[in-house]
């Protein structure tokens, strides 16, 4: 039964996530009312899906979903939309869900196509400081994310405005300061959950294996990236960074992200690689 | 009975002619007294810049316009300007569907006019202080001020600035969130800055600044806005506290340039900093919007947010005028179940229904023969039983409105017209 279900919405979240996109995008270029109405509620029930999904799979399973690069993806696709609804909840803009909402399509699609169900995983991930250390992480990579898509939406508007280009990204997006706002609130964000992610893997490293060493490129990336955001929090409230300067930073951290995550993973070996 | 209307508006009469026909509340109190006089049953007047109209309920079959047209222009004593091709009359639905239009923002010269509705519930009012409404005119406007609402709720057709002024202030409020925590600096004293200071003003600024070459005339507008003077020579030290700074002033030389604006920017930290010139020759160098976090925009730029606002109003009136039909359509339902005739008519047919409903289902008892007595018979009993309240009604047609509308309104609501759609 409860496999069943699993394939059953392992084919339906990614229509779901396109369904919600496309409510989000018809409410933002043509203004359709009915569009805005049910975005948010559709959002929900999408979500809702995801986390019955994400317990069943962990439930079958016998493991959280951290195992392998499928499972990983669909947590961050949960993770992005959940911090997104949060986020519109909490700030009352609407307009942006389209932006963000398109990459938790797509890591959920390739997700459902490529997932495996696994059963026999390494002993050493079945571990609760594990899940605090992955989903935080995972959860502070989500709202990087999200900083830089109202980043790079803020630096859409600034052309549009400077360039006297008054199209529909100038009508339906919210002003530069609320973007400006949201995109530095989503990096505090995950400022902190990379500090909790930093320090219970520290924790956890010696505990699961006792005879390894710090010596880990993904942990010094990460360690880079933590210290990128933190000065750039810094720079906001000390020297008074505003405006663009400080969404480039946000961007330029994300694309750094990218790259340490994925050059790392591909090209050099540490104890981080499980799978 | 029957509803009729008479007006002018821009569509049909020049200015000349619209300001001669324009009433004061006081000229609109004393002509609707003295069309009540000439046995219109019930009225209001609907005057404005742009139209001056006149909703009566006449007491004849056949309404005359012409006389409430000689009203309206001897009334105003233009006799000598207006002629009749200035004003246009409707009757029944013909009404209804005017002042939808009116009020959906659809007739107005700028699509989408926000005023409009709020002078359509002052002439309603003003009706109702003078008591010269009445059943039919409140339902009337009753259903226009709803068309007026769905218009603007339902569509975009009255969102954004159709005015250089407006669309300065629209423009400020997509690079700042708070307004209300923002300083507006204006330099010069003439009617666009001061008009765009204005709406900044009502859309809660914190502080505006004014400073002007004469002294005197900064002092007028601080009095008109509020705000504080800075002397014209001290401009650049105040430049560092405001966000918004307006220019209009007439002046050979670029009164800031890029030099004053870097530093500027220094000074604050770098946060943003809107500047809107609207003086011509230009006041600020163009150089200046390369600066970062500075968001320079001259009346061109202005005049192009203006003018897409109005080619986008005007794409929406098609959904206005599918609100206007909407909306007419029940109008006309319950304008016509006043009616007597088709009220009548519709008793006929129901008791047509009924009878012929209840033969068929009886009908293979009775031989051929039989058959064909049966349906004259019935026929004539249901002929009989609504002879009588038929008379009664008809007779009604003479009797004063609110009682025949009562007794149509009973019959409808007694034998279940409410929801048939007369056809008539």
């Amino acid at each position: 039964m409860i496999l069943v279900t699993i394939d059953v919405l392992e084919v339906l979240l990614p229509i779901l996530y396109f369904i919600t996109i496309w409510a989000y995008a018809k409410a933002f270029f043509s203004g359709h009312p009915k569009a805005r109405k049910i975005s948010t509620p559709l959002l929900t029930v999408t979500l809702l899906a995801h986390l019955t999904y994400l317990l069943g799979r962990t439930a079958a399973f016998e493991h959280p979903p951290i195992t392998s690069i499928f499972e990983i993806l669909s947590v961050i696709a949960f993770s992005i939309s959940l911090a997104y609804l949060l986020l519109e909840l909490k700030t009352r803009v609407k307009a942006t869900g389209y932006f963000v909402l398109n990459l938790p399509f797509v890591f959920q699609l390739v997700s459902s196509l490529f997932i495996k169900d696994q059963i026999d995983v390494d002993p050493v991930l079945k571990s609760n400081l594990l899940g605090i250390h992955v989903s935080s992480a995972l959860l502070g990579y989500a709202a990087i994310t999200i900083s830089a898509v109202y980043g790079f939406l803020y630096l859409m508007l600034y052309h549009k405005i400077k360039s006297s280009r008054f199209g529909v990204i100038y009508e339906r997006l919210p002003n530069l300061e609320v973007l400006e706002r949201l995109s530095f609130v989503s990096t505090a964000i995950a400022f902190v959950f990379l500090t909790v992610a930093i320090a219970v893997g520290l924790i956890w490293l010696p505990r699961a294996f006792p005879e390894s060493s710090y010596i880990d490129p993904k942990l010094f990336g990460t360690l880079l990236i933590w210290l990128v955001y933190g000065i750039g929090l810094a720079a906001r409230k000390l020297a008074g960074w505003y405006g663009k300067r400080i969404v480039v930073l946000s961007i330029l951290g994300f694309a750094f992200t990218l790259i340490s995550m994925t050059v790392i993973d591909i090209f050099f070996s540490g104890f981080h690689k499980f799978y | 009975m029957d509803l009729l209307s008479v007006g002018t508006s821009h569509k049909r009469a020049p200015i000349e002619v619209r300001e001669k026909l324009w009433f004061s509340v006081d000229e609109v109190r004393a002509a609707l007294k003295e069309l009540t006089q000439h046995s219109y049953k019930e009225c209001v007047i609907i005057s404005t810049c742009n139209r001056t109209e006149a909703y009566v309920v006449s007491p004849s079959e056949e309404p005359k316009a012409e006389s409430l047209r000689d009203f309206l222009i001897d009334f105003k004593n233009a006799r000598s300007i207006a002629c009749p091709e200035h004003f246009f009359s409707f009757s029944s639905c013909g009404v209804a569907n005017h002042l939808f239009e009116v009020t959906a923002g659809i007739d107005s010269m700028v699509a989408g006019d926000v005023q409009i509705l709020g002078q359509v519930k002052e002439a309603i009012n003003l009706s109702k202080e003078s008591g010269t409404n009445g059943f039919y005119t409140n339902r009337l406007f009753q259903s226009a001020l709803h068309v007026g609402k769905r218009s603007r709720t339902e569509t975009e057709i009255s969102e954004g600035a159709v005015s250089v002024s407006y669309a300065a202030v629209e423009l400020a409020s997509k690079i700042f969130a708070h307004l209300e925590k923002k300083t507006a600096l204006l330099i010069g004293a003439g009617k666009t800055g001061e008009l765009t200071a204005k709406h900044l003003v009502s859309k809660g600024v914190k502080d505006v600044f004014i400073a002007n070459r004469t002294r005197s005339k900064a002092e007028e507008l601080v009095q008109k806005l509020g705000g504080s003077i800075v002397d014209f020579e001290d401009l650049r030290p105040q430049l560092r506290h405001a966000d918004i700074v307006i220019s209009a002033i007439s002046s050979p030389n670029y009164v800031l340039t890029v030099q004053d604006i870097q530093h500027v920017m220094r000074d604050r930290d770098n946060s943003p900093l809107f500047i809107i010139d609207i003086g011509v020759p230009r006041n600020v160098d163009p150089l200046v919007n390369k600066i970062s976090n500075v968001f320079l925009h001259d009346i061109d730029a202005l005049q192009r947010i203006v003018d897409q606002n109005l080619q986008k109003r005007t794409r929406e009136v098609t959904k206005a005028q599918k609100i206007v039909e909407e909306e007419l359509v029940e109008f006309t339902h319950w304008y016509n179940s006043l009616n007597v005739n088709p009220t009548i008519q519709q008793l006929r047919e129901l008791f047509e229904e009924i009878r012929q409903l209840e033969v068929e289902k009886h009908t293979h008892r009775f031989t051929e023969r039989d058959r064909e007595l049966m349906d004259l018979v019935t026929k004539r009993i249901v002929n009989k039983i609504l002879h009588i309240p038929t008379m009664n009604l008809k007779n009604g047609e003479t009797e004063s409105t609110e009682e025949t509308v009562t007794k149509i309104r009973t019959i409808r609501k007694l034998f279940g017209l409410m929801g048939r759609r007369p056809d008539a």
